[in-house]
């Protein structure tokens, strides 16, 4: 626009004359300026204050610390033997000091439920734990490395992803029937479980190793190895902690299943599903002993799966469904 | 413009908006949004500001300061929680403040149109672009055969040729335009035309008359202009022009909206269009059905500025024929000055400031458009001179003179690219594609090197290079005369201490399960420098450096503005005293005013350390504020090397004056006070 023309002659129209606002009105900042006012807060931090919260997560919190405390001292709730049984007191009805009453092998069954709390926590815990780690590491070495370890791997994962985990289980434990320990439950579990995770291990890897934050650490002179156990694993470890938290409940019913087929935990070993497997032939007459067991296995997993869900919704607020 | 010739145009426009009054009207807005814990933060405050038909209003202001959210409020289109709790919008005269959802969607498309801020994500990528547009088409029931065109267009229209019912404002078909050419053809041999003057004529018959788009009325008035009589130019208009399908008018549309080949494109995925090429489809949907007011929503601002100019240049030819007004939401001062008849300053939520275009950029007068103004890069005509430089401090002034001549004797390169070239493979091709191509320049101690292209001109491909990030082809980079590519271990750690990068991206440049302090402390950690103690001393330094307060120590990316992160990301850069700072697009991401902040911080760092900056980005107003020299890339070749100021005042290349001409508001006069 030529010189002549400078403020345009063409005339205000009604409306758009000249305004300028009084200065008090929006008194002006810095620029940019460092909000200090507001909480320091960062992801996990933000994940604490969205938990503490939620009532799912409360309810879920309070429950899992009980359950915790009766696995760790049984002997607190009840004083009876789990392992002493009378056969005169076969299916016999509650009465004082047994207040669920007695299984067919005359044991309490009150002191059955308390002490199996101790066996399906572990191997849930112990599952997971193992899980998680041999996931997260496959996982993250193929979503890393990328090429043909990742297809390695990756082919690996599929050719466990399609053997069903109980049949497998069922097949694998058939070899170790002398065996008493709840390892093997926990090694069998997490050699069929970690598939899922590592895929999820792989997702999240592959993603945070293409942001813009590895490359920066690179250019001030860090190693892959470093940026993959500094950067990448800490950025991918909310999913995994997610699906963690969910699948322990599994682990649980997993095993109960097992034993409850008569392929987990030898009879000596008190287990909720070994007592769920001997309450059923005497369902029709004594119902009770069935549901004792039942309802311990259900709050457990029912507990683990809520949180799950709790922290699902603070580590990731984009799946909430409201 | 071509002022002279449309001068009396002008003049009519302005009678005819004084006679109709604003078509959008917009009083004391307030808008609120509600936070998760049911607090409501004023986003809008008493904005007031009217749009008339057929001019260009624009609303300039940062991120943040309610510029959008007062364009959506008049949309019916506010986000989530956001609701109008006060003020009145008015729509040629009518109360729309109050309307239900239902009652917008009447509104929208048929009286607003829209063009959004994102080309990448506002076109459904499962559907043909045609499809998209004929949905816009088919949702407000419009007459694909015949023009809507507003009263103010026919009024103008008036004034060239007589429209006489509403069947002159009938389409071409695609299937008449053969005979209707012959015909035409015919007619103009018959008045004797003949030779070249035929063929032009007849060749701009052929551009000018696209199905679709050209009307009954002006292929007559085009062939009574090329000398067929008035009666004969009508008969064959009549005869021929019978109206358009839906693929011609969706084809015209799109043909309109600057796409060649309309007809083919409109068949094709948003995945095969450029970034422009969306932008230009969102336009043609936009405008499919003849809105009176065009709301566009930072239409360009995630386009190349030469981009950027095109599409700007033909959106203006398009709504001045169609007579549409358009509010421009931008945060480029420079741009909207260029663009907008007037300009309304948002600030905090709050107009500041609003007024004829050219008065408020002359004679700005609330402070914070006097710092807008100040800020501008496409406005500033010269290099950001330091605090150093500024210094009253007369021995500062002395050191930096004698430094600065030491250095200019020493003349040395610092960093130096030889032929370098980068070949990539593309997949399901089987030629190597040339990022960079046969590259060389050097970089001067202490100087910034600019390297400025459009997108995809390989110049942070040549940044990845000169970081080792990336093993060029062929050709060297050598850093203190030593060829980088040979460093490896203990060298390699060296020339990372020396040479640092700071990204574009800030939101991604640092990790986010980092606090700050600990983002600062990282390459000190790498380099294993210091002890805790001094370690987190060095923290404090860096931060007073980049003028941050120590309390962000504690606190993580997320918390922290785009401009600040970026900053963290130069203390993060200065943390092992480099002599080269490698700025890929640094300033890019940023609000004109936090991004003149942070290049004064550069600039600053750089007369005090004695500091060599290669400095990457596609603005070149940036360029004239903090580069010695420029490069010129395009297509991975460079195109010129000079001095900052050779390129601006004479300009070799073409490619450069095109983009020296996408400037948006280089060429306004200023008349700072």
């Amino acid at each position: 626009m030529s010189d002549n023309t400078t403020i345009h002659d063409v005339a205000v129209l009604p409306g758009q004359e000249r305004f300028v606002a009084p200065l008090d009105e929006t008194p002006l900042q810095d620029v940019d300026k460092v909000d200090e006012s507001a909480p320091a807060t960062s992801m996990w931090a933000d994940a604490w204050r969205n938990l503490r919260k939620n009532p799912l997560f409360i309810i879920s919190g309070i429950l899992i610390i009980f359950i915790i405390f009766v696995a760790l001292f049984p002997s607190v709730l009840t004083k009876t033997d789990p392992n002493y049984c009378n056969l005169d007191n076969s299916l016999g009805d509650p009465e004082a000091g047994h207040p669920f009453g007695f299984d067919f092998q005359g044991c309490d069954v009150f002191a059955r439920t308390v002490y199996g709390t101790r066996t399906s926590l572990s191997v849930g815990l112990l599952s997971t734990i193992l899980v998680v780690i041999i996931g997260t590491l496959i996982g993250a070495v193929a979503g890393f490395c990328g090429g043909w370890i990742d297809a390695v791997l990756s082919r690996l994962n599929d050719i466990f992803y399609a053997i069903p985990m109980l049949l497998g289980a069922i097949v694998v434990l058939q070899m170790f029937k002398t065996s008493t320990s709840i390892w093997k439950i926990v090694l069998v579990l997490a050699l069929f479980g970690w598939v899922s995770t590592a895929r999820i291990a792989r997702g999240a890897v592959l993603e945070a190793k293409n942001l813009e934050f590895n490359t920066a650490s690179t250019a001030l002179g860090s190693t892959p190895m470093r940026n993959l156990f500094r950067h990448i694993i800490p950025n991918s470890l909310a999913p995994i902690i997610v699906i963690g938290t969910t699948s322990l409940g599994s682990y649980i019913v997993s095993e109960a299943t097992l034993s409850f087929l008569g392929v987990g935990l030898p009879t000596t070993t008190v287990s909720w599903g070994g007592d769920i497997s001997n309450a059923q032939t005497n369902l029709m007459t004594n119902p009770m002993v069935l549901f004792y067991p039942s309802v311990a296995l259900a709050v457990t997993v029912l507990s683990f799966i809520m949180m799950g869900d709790a922290v699902k919704d603070a580590l990731d607020p984009k799946s909430r469904t409201a | 413009m071509t002022e002279n010739v449309n001068e009396n145009t002008e003049a009519k426009i302005v009678a005819m908006q004084r006679e109709q009054g604003p078509l959008l009207e917009v009083k004391d807005l307030q808008v609120d949004f509600t936070t998760d814990d049911k607090r409501a933060v004023h986003a809008v405050r008493d904005a007031s500001f009217s749009v008339y038909p057929g001019q260009w209003v624009a609303i300039v202001g940062e991120s943040g300061s309610g510029k959008s959210t007062s364009a959506m409020a008049v949309l019916g289109l506010l986000p989530g929680t956001g609701h109008i709790v006060g003020g009145s919008i008015k729509l040629e005269g009518q109360e729309i403040a109050g309307f239900k959802p239902k009652e917008f969607d009447k509104l929208r498309g048929s009286k607003m149109g829209l063009v959004p801020q994102d080309p990448m994500s506002n076109l459904n990528p499962v559907y043909r672009i045609g499809t998209q547009v004929k949905e816009a088409l088919k949702a407000n029931g419009m007459d694909v055969s015949h023009e809507k065109r507003s009263a103010l267009a026919k009024a103008l229209a008036g004034d060239e040729v007589a429209v006489k019912g509403n069947d002159d404002e009938t389409f071409i078909g695609s299937a008449q335009l053969p005979a209707l050419l012959e015909d035409a053809k015919s007619a103009l041999t018959a008045i004797g035309v003949s030779g070249e003057k035929f063929d032009n004529v007849m060749q701009y018959f052929k551009d000018e008359w696209v199905p679709g788009s050209e009307t009954r009325w002006r292929v007559a008035d085009d062939l009574i202009k090329a000398g067929v009589s008035d009666d004969k130019a009508w008969e064959i208009a009549k005869k021929h022009v019978t109206g358009s399908t839906m693929e011609d008018r969706i084809a015209g549309l799109l043909s309109e909206a600057g796409l060649p080949d309309a007809a083919t494109r409109a068949r094709q995925y948003p995945h095969e269009f450029s970034g422009g090429m969306r932008q230009r489809a969102l336009i043609a949907i936009g405008l499919a059905c003849r809105p009176d007011l065009l709301i566009a929503d930072e239409p360009t601002s995630a386009l190349d500025v030469t981009v950027q100019k095109k599409i700007l240049d033909h959106l203006h030819m398009l709504t001045d024929s169609l007579g549409t007004a358009v509010l421009f939401i931008t945060h480029d001062l420079g741009l909207a000055a260029e663009r907008a008849q007037h300009i309304v300053v948002m600030y905090k939520g709050q107009v500041v400031e609003s007024g004829p275009s050219l008065e408020v950029l002359q004679h700005p007068q609330h402070p914070y458009t006097k710092r807008l103004v100040a800020a501008a890069p496409s406005l500033a005509s010269q290099r950001i001179i330091s605090a150093k430089e500024r210094g009253e401090d007369a021995d500062a002034l002395l050191e930096h003179q004698v430094k600065g001549e030491a250095t200019l004797e020493k003349s040395e390169h610092i960093i130096t690219v030889d032929h370098l070239t980068k070949e990539f493979k593309l997949p399901r091709k089987k030629e190597m594609f040339k990022a960079v191509d046969d590259v060389s320049f050097s970089v001067k101690r202490g100087t910034t090197l600019a390297i400025v292209g459009e997108s995809g001109s390989g110049k942070s491909t040549v940044a990845n290079m000169v970081l080792k990030l990336l093993e060029p082809t062929s050709g060297t980079v050598t850093y203190e005369g030593k060829d980088i590519s040979s460093f490896k271990g203990k060298e390699l750690l060296d020339f990372r201490r020396h040479v640092q990068p700071v990204f574009q991206n800030p939101y991604g440049s640092l990790d986010p399960m980092y606090s700050i302090y600990r983002s600062i402390e990282e390459p000190l950690r790498i380099h294993k420098i210091g002890d805790k103690k001094s370690r987190a001393k060095r923290v404090r330094e860096l931060l007073d450096m980049v003028e941050m307060p120590e309390s962000v120590m504690t606190r993580y990316p997320n918390e922290l503005s785009g401009g600040q992160r970026q900053r963290i990301a130069i203390a993060r850069a200065m943390a092992l005293d480099p002599d080269v700072i490698i700025c890929d697009e640094a300033v890019s991401a940023l609000d004109v005013l936090v991004q003149d902040q942070v290049l004064r911080l550069l600039n600053d760092l750089q007369a005090e350390k004695g500091l060599s900056y290669l400095f990457i980005t596609h603005d070149l107003a940036v360029v004239r504020q903090i580069a010695d020299e420029v490069v010129v890339m395009q297509h991975g070749r460079l195109v010129e090397h000079a001095t900052t100021d050779e390129v601006f005042d004479h300009p070799k290349m073409q490619y450069t004056r095109d983009l020296l001409d996408a400037i948006p508001g280089g060429k306004l006069q200023l008349g700072l006070d």
